[in-house]
């Protein structure tokens, strides 16, 4: 019996099934699978590396996230949903841990880039203004919907979950549609708003205390949010 | 004490988890309620859930990639 859960103390076995149970089938083993995946995976990477080096970086930092993702049920969509389903914020609380070591990450990069070219600083620095809270909502509720966000998506593809490949033909028409569009929206919106990059207005220092200070104070909500809600 | 099961194969996250809820209020004290579920993400939220409102919950992995989340009434 494969249990995957971490069973708590407080578990005990249900004792009202006492019914006689379908006899399970015996599972084939994965792991002459899993070898031939790994095999595979570094063919694609020596591959990838003689065509460029970053490309067989990004396939293994993708492939790495990929698992992480997937043994953690790491999950973007239930971080927001399941506070508001079931009153726990563990996913949450994981989603905003990542967040405050990017943003470390991020400083440490982008630091040692201005450093060296200050016209020339790597990262998304684009403009924020009222078309990321349509935006964010409405991929909000797609995502709710849709059982999972992007990465989510893509993992529970690979898991074998049917009903998300249906998600990712949309997922993929909406984001060509989007591309088709992307000017129009650039010029006559996106670049009416500010481009605001913390660093410039605040220093250094300031930008990385105030980011890790706000998460800090979203984990505090998060932690007491689900402490009131589920009382433990 | 009757066992009653919950089909939400092929149902994706958060359908198992809302189905899961609804059913449990139809059901009385004893009873056993028997969620088979196919998304790996229902296979933590029914789960913590259940747990959280202090039932006893386990989770068996019936075949590859299905899992029946076992919940027994004990209140």
């Amino acid at each position: 019996m494969a249990k995957i859960a971490a069973s708590t103390a407080t578990d005990a076995t249900p004792s009202a099934r006492t019914g006689a149970r379908p006899q399970k089938k015996r599972k084939k083993s994965q792991i002459p699978y899993a070898a031939i995946a790994l095999v595979m995976i570094v063919i694609a990477g020596i591959l990838f590396a003689r065509k460029s080096d970053n490309l067989s970086i990004s396939w293994i930092f993708g492939i790495a996230f990929g698992f992480v993702l997937q043994k953690t049920r790491f999950c973007f969509t239930a971080s927001l949903r399941d506070p508001v389903l079931t009153g726990s914020t563990s996913i949450s609380k994981a989603v905003i841990i990542a967040f405050a070591i990017a943003t470390a990450g991020f400083a440490a990069i982008q630091y040692s880039a201005s450093l060296a070219d200050p016209a020339n600083i790597p990262g998304n620095v684009h403009p924020a203004g009222i078309h990321i809270m349509i935006g964010a909502t409405l991929f909000g509720i797609g995502m709710v919907i849709a059982g999972g966000c992007a990465s989510g998506t893509l993992m529970r593809m690979g898991e074998g979950f049917t009903m998300q490949w249906i998600t990712i033909i949309g997922f993929v028409a909406g984001s060509v549609w989007g591309i088709r569009d992307y000017t129009f929206w650039d010029s006559n919106f996106f670049q009416k708003s500010p481009t605001i990059w913390l660093p410039d207005y605040l220093g250094w220092g300031g930008a990385v205390f105030l980011q890790l200070l706000v998460l800090g104070l979203l984990y505090w909500a998060a932690d007491s949010f689900s402490k009131r809600k589920l009382g433990s | 004490m009757a066992e009653v099961r919950l089909d939400c194969m092929g149902e994706a996250c958060p359908v198992p988890l809302l189905k899961t809820q609804k059913k449990l209020k139809e059901l009385n004290k004893g009873d056993v309620l028997i969620v088979e579920i196919d998304h790996s993400c229902a296979m933590k939220n029914v789960p913590e859930w259940a747990r959280k409102e202090g039932y006893p919950v386990e989770l068996e992995e019936v075949d590859e990639g299905e899992w029946e989340v076992i919940i027994e009434l004990n209140k």
